[in-house]
């Protein structure tokens, strides 16, 4: 009973199939169930139906073709017994007290007695759901509430109740953290828990206050974003994203369920312009259009907002108002500005921020919950709390105060104090009582930002720093602009090289950005060529393969640990590491030939090598080199880290951690199991085609230009590519050694790196942030 | 040496042809394929398997599955007596039609009475262009044309011979429907052999789409070249399957009883420009024509390959081919395109559509990739 081997969703509506997706992510195989429909041949046709949906789901709901075969259909008819297998039963049905409980009446004939069974209700309470159930029913019964789409977001809200079995909440909560990479936010039974309860409370003031105060949607949601870190969707911008049409019956449930006394009530507004909308179809993006809309009549692409003093669209003006601008140095500036924009803030953020203050304890114990709610179900980057803090208490209530609005409590207490602060190197938080508390955290969670707390980097440039990870293990952390690498990153990883060396076992490269690395500083390469100071530039080319090749070969393992995207460079630091830990959600390819160049710090030679004994692929000189310039030249991506393995950016026995949160201790201790013993690899030789091979990769690209895929300079960088990947004058009777690829990628990138079109391609990405299709 | 005066073609099999990667032979190795057609053939005609000189095998790509001598690997596979030899031909898609071609000559020198001549192709599980394509650069730099795609040749056809996007549509839905109905009539039946694959049987054709319609067919995107006119429906598909014919002296055969389909009156290979490769069947059918002494007005069954929709309108166009004589089952678009079992079928289908339909010669005739045509002239017995 302690592990979850085997699961079921019960109900195949886009959350139920898209929590299903996620467990199957996990490598557990799952079962999808929904009803018979009426007078249907084929009886599990909704499930079905589902799991086609997820295949093509954009952005993608599997992070691997095997993912998606661990999902089995059926229908709650036929395969009810199936459940008797399962450790963990979620129900995803429609949201009818009445449906769900004669639903949790079947299951409970079938389940084997100590399996989990939880709901993914938003709105009824557990209480309800377990009315009139078995005892045994209610000890196995929790609440798992997921945000769309489930792979994606990493917020997981569980309510247990008191007859709830401790054991089976610390069995489910273990399988979301560990295997579903989720953070388990523990809430209350009460209506909307904590995410959807305080961002519906934050939406519907942020939507009626503009309307009040007479806001343009571009200036609301120019407020309600970075000012505040909230995505920069805004307000506005969100609802479209979401679909207008579901906020009024999310505010129905809310305000049916919450008490008359809630503060929740004061903030609703009634506003005909939305009625209007949902009627005429301008649902959001899924819409005809929504606040925003892109007009295409005449075959343009007008990007167009709606006015929201009478309902017609105007092309969209971007708000750039000076409070605003401000407020990115100092957010109460914003506050207490005597403008709209001000006015707008300090309505809607005080309300906002004094209603989650009020939900402690009503919805949860402490700040800590409420925060990681807003921050991992609405991304926020600073929980209401730590808002707060940045705002100050004392500041908020007298804003409260001047508004003539309640000041809870709790927020009363913290007015000469901060929610957060660091006390011998451990954050903590303040309780109701006013005692701070240590953070814990789970076992196996390691931050570098706690450690940052504590300690002084051992190393540090500009670009990158270096920490103590302790028990031998250093950090290399890159903290250049979106952790682009450059000069100063390549100059430390020597430096950390030899400290590692001479005083420690293992290096993990690892970083809390959300990107591991975007790849090279392109700004300062294109500023090197318009000077025509080449030499510059190929020296860097070398300095990055002769840190990448050391890295490779040093005396002790080197472990990388990427998130997000791991790009270019980012991705060649990867193929140069003794292993990958890598965070399921990160994003790897070389992506160079985007920009017209081609892989140079190793990238080819990595590829080549990783292909070519690949025991799978066919014989001869010619499928590696094939393969490799397939991805390369049209500057593949993997969607997941699972698929990062299907192009061998990863190897297989590369590890994958579910919980971003985890990442490091992963990492840390692969590290150290490698240190053991720890022999460096030895140099491979390898068998290529030469020019052979290169006139027919030629050709195939060549191909693809009359097909009208590539370009005209894609040819160009293509023809460079494929006399690197096949060895340029290489003979394939004749082993090709790692040095001549090396000169290969670095003579490949310097040819292409001199031509306009590439330059004009990289000045496009740095300005537009596109790459220019020339 | 016995006194051979003519070969004839005294059986013809072919397994199902499907589509490759996503038909029900993806998963069978081709020389397996092979094999059955092979011992089928030998049950149906009731040769003697011990009078068998030689089992020549064409194959377009014969490396992997289809390396070492497929042929003799084949002959064991089909548990041939281990005296009949194997030799394993290949010129791109006319193979197995050049295996005929050398069956044909081995008999009239005397070394041989009785041949099985087949081809055999997966392009399932094996590319086209092979696992490594290793083209030589000296002639790619003076001669990029000798290993131009196929698709960019098809192109090239349609251009100088100004065969409209309309025109191929036409052409490709005429064959879809030859061939669809050809299937629900029942006419392919006789020539198929049922594969056994891990304990299914497959019987049918997979590739032929009866109910495509010129409409369709021009919501396509070009294929090979964004300006150009030629799309996956106006060419051949990939596709997985093999063929056979019997092919022994006229004696062998009426002393031994066989059923003779028809008789062989002349061949003809000819070279053209690689980059309208298509046109290949031009000059190599007007050489046999010549060769047998007839016209192209005397022939009341053509099998000519459709590699391309704009490549087989050029060569009918070019030979004065009658349309009601063209691909009277369904052509290559249609049925799909193994490219080492194309000829054996070829051939096989005209000796049978001859038998069939009546009528005194037959052409069965193909393009080759790298510039080349074949043809084969039949008789009726």
């Amino acid at each position: 009973m302690s592990e979850i081997r085997k699961a079921a969703v019960i109900g195949a509506g886009v959350m139920g199939a898209g929590i299903a997706a996620h467990i199957a992510n996990a490598g557990v195989e799952v079962l999808l169930l929904d009803i018979v429909p009426e007078g249907a041949s084929n009886r599990s046709a909704i499930a079905e139906k589902a799991v086609e949906r997820l295949l093509k789901a954009e952005p993608a709901a599997f992070m691997s073709k095997r993912a998606a075969k661990l999902v089995k259909t059926g229908n709650v008819e036929d395969d009810l017994d199936a459940l008797a297998d399962c450790d963990w039963i979620v129900e995803a049905v429609v949201e009818r007290l009445d449906v769900k409980q004669a639903l949790y009446k079947k299951i409970d004939t079938v389940r084997k007695p100590g399996t989990a069974v939880s709901s993914n209700t938003s709105t009824i309470p557990l209480a309800a759901l377990i009315d009139g159930l078995s005892e045994g029913f209610g000890r196995d019964f929790l609440i798992t509430h997921f945000f769309n789409p489930p792979r994606y977001m990493r917020l997981l809200e569980i309510v247990s109740g008191p007859a709830t079995d401790p054991a089976t909440v610390k069995r489910v909560s273990t399988f979301a953290d560990v295997k579903l990479g989720k953070t388990v936010v523990n809430c209350k039974d009460t209506p909307g828990f904590i995410a959807n309860r305080l961002g519906t409370q934050w939406m519907q003031l942020a939507v009626g206050e503009a309307f009040a105060l007479g806001l343009t949607v571009e200036e609301a949601d120019s407020v309600m974003g970075r000012p505040f870190g909230i995505p920069k969707t805004g307000v506005f911008g969100l609802m479209d994203l979401v679909g207008i049409d579901l906020m009024p019956h999310v505010l129905n449930s809310l305000q049916r369920a919450l008490p008359k006394d809630d503060p929740f009530h004061k903030g609703t507004r009634d506003l005909p312009l939305i009625g209007e909308m949902i009627e005429s179809g301008l649902t959001g993006r899924k819409g005809k259009g929504g606040f925003y809309r892109l007009n295409r009549d005449g075959g343009g692409k007008v990007k167009e907002a709606i006015d929201l003093t009478n309902g017609t669209y105007r092309r969209e003006e971007k708000a750039r108002l000076p409070e605003v601008e401000a407020a990115a140095k100092k957010v109460s500036a914003l506050l207490t500005a005597p403008t709209p924009a001000g006015r707008y803030a300090l309505s809607v953020m005080a309300r906002t921020l004094s209603y989650a203050a009020w939900l402690v304890p009503e919805a949860a114990d402490d700040v800590v919950a409420i925060d990681e709610a807003m921050r991992l179900g609405y991304n926020w980057k600073w929980g209401p709390f730590e808002l707060i803090d940045r705002i100050g208490a004392a500041t908020l209530i007298k804003a409260l105060e001047g508004m003539g609005e309640p000041v809870p409590e709790f927020l009363a207490l913290a007015h000469d104090k901060t929610f957060y602060r660091v006390e011998n190197g451990k954050r903590q938080y303040l309780g109701r009582d006013g005692v701070y508390r240590d953070i814990v955290r789970p076992e196996g969670v390691l931050l570098l930002s706690d450690i940052k707390l504590v300690s002084e980097p051992v190393l540090k440039n500009g670009s990158a720093s270096v920490w103590d990870l302790g028990d031998g293990v250093l950090c290399f952390e890159f903290t250049s602009k979106s952790n682009s690498l450059d000069e100063g990153i390549i100059s430390l990883l020597g430096k950390a090289s030899r400290l590692v060396k001479d005083k420690h076992k293992a290096l993990v490269i690892y970083n809390e950005g959300s990107n591991f690395s975007v790849g090279a500083n392109l700004g300062l390469a294109l500023f090197a060529c318009n000077i025509a100071a080449f030499g510059e530039v190929e020296k860097l080319v070398a300095a990055g393969q002769q840190a990448y090749q050391a890295l490779k070969y040093a005396p002790f393992p080197v472990v990388s640990a990427p998130a997000g995207m791991a790009l270019g460079g980012g991705c060649e630091i990867l193929l140069h590491s003794d292993a990958v830990q890598a965070y399921a959600e990160s994003y790897i390819g070389l992506v160079e030939c985007g920009v017209g160049v081609l892989p140079g710090w190793g990238g080819c030679k990595e590829m080549l090598t990783r292909w070519q004994t690949d025991p799978a692929l066919p014989k001869g000189p010619m499928p590696a080199p094939s393969k490799v310039f397939e991805m390369v030249s049209t500057a593949t991506v993997s969607k997941s880290a699972a698929e990062a393995k299907e192009y061998k950016f990863l190897r297989d026995s590369d590890g994958i951690t579910m919980n971003r949160d985890r990442l490091l201790a992963d990492a840390k201790a692969k590290a150290l199991a490698l240190a053991e013993n720890y022999v460096p690899p030895q140099p491979k030789e390898l068998t290529l085609p030469g020019p052979s091979g290169r006139v027919a990769l030629e050709m195939a690209a060549e191909g693809f230009h009359k097909r009208g895929i590539a370009t005209k300079h894609d040819l160009v960088v293509a023809s460079a590519l494929a006399e690197v990947l096949t060895g340029g004058p290489a003979d394939h009777i004749q082993p090709v050694t790692e040095a001549q690829v090396l000169e290969l990628e670095r003579a490949g990138f310097m040819k292409l790196i001199r031509t306009n079109a590439t330059l004009a391609r990289i000045e496009s990405v740095l300005e537009t942030g596109r790459s220019l299709r020339n | 040496m016995s006194n051979v005066s003519n070969v004839v073609i005294a059986g013809y099999a072919r397994s199902p042809f499907a589509p490759a990667k996503k038909g029900d032979l993806a998963r069978v190795r081709p020389d397996d394929i092979a094999a059955q057609v092979v011992r089928e053939l030998i049950a149906r005609t009731k040769v003697n398997p011990d009078d068998i000189e030689d089992l020549i095998v064409g194959c377009a790509f014969p490396e992997a599955e289809q390396g070492f001598n497929i042929a003799r690997l084949i002959g064991m596979i089909a548990d041939l007596p281990q005296s009949v030899a194997g030799v394993t031909v290949n010129r791109f898609c006319g193979s197995s039609m050049q295996a005929i071609h050398m069956a044909a000559g081995q008999i009239l020198l005397g070394a041989g009475d009785v041949f099985i001549c087949a081809g055999i192709e997966s392009m399932s599980r094996v590319p086209m262009t092979g696992f490594n394509p290793m083209p030589n650069p000296a002639l790619h730099a003076k001669n990029a044309a000798a290993y131009m795609g196929m698709g960019d040749t098809a192109e090239n056809v349609a251009s100088k011979w100004q065969i409209t996007r309309a025109d191929q549509e036409a052409f490709a839905v005429a064959s879809q429907q030859k061939a669809a109905k050809a299937q629900a009539d029942g006419r392919l039946k006789d020539e198929i052999v049922p594969i056994r694959v891990n304990g299914k049987t497959i019987e049918l054709d997979g590739c032929i789409r009866g109910e495509t319609t010129t409409a369709d067919l021009a919501a396509l995107k070009p294929a090979f070249d964004q300006n150009g006119t030629v799309t996956a429906g106006t060419s051949s598909p990939l596709t997985d399957g093999a063929s056979a014919v019997l092919v022994c002296s006229e004696d062998y055969a009426s002393k031994h009883g066989l059923d003779v389909l028809a008789r062989l009156r002349s061949v003809a290979v000819a070279g053209c420009a690689p980059e309208i490769m298509g046109i290949g069947p031009v000059d190599a059918t007007r050489k046999a024509l010549s060769r047998a002494g007839i016209a192209m007005d005397d022939v009341s069954v053509v099998e000519l390959n459709e590699a391309f929709a704009s490549q087989a309108i050029a060569c009918a166009r070019d030979l004065g081919v009658k349309p009601e004589t063209l691909n009277i089952d369904g052509g290559a678009i249609a049925l799909g395109h193994p490219l080492g079992a194309t000829g054996a079928r070829i051939v096989g289908k005209a000796a049978s559509l001859l038998k069939r339909e009546g009528g005194r010669y037959a052409v069965a005739t193909q393009c080759i990739g790298g510039g080349q045509g074949i043809a084969t002239v039949l008789e009726r017995v």
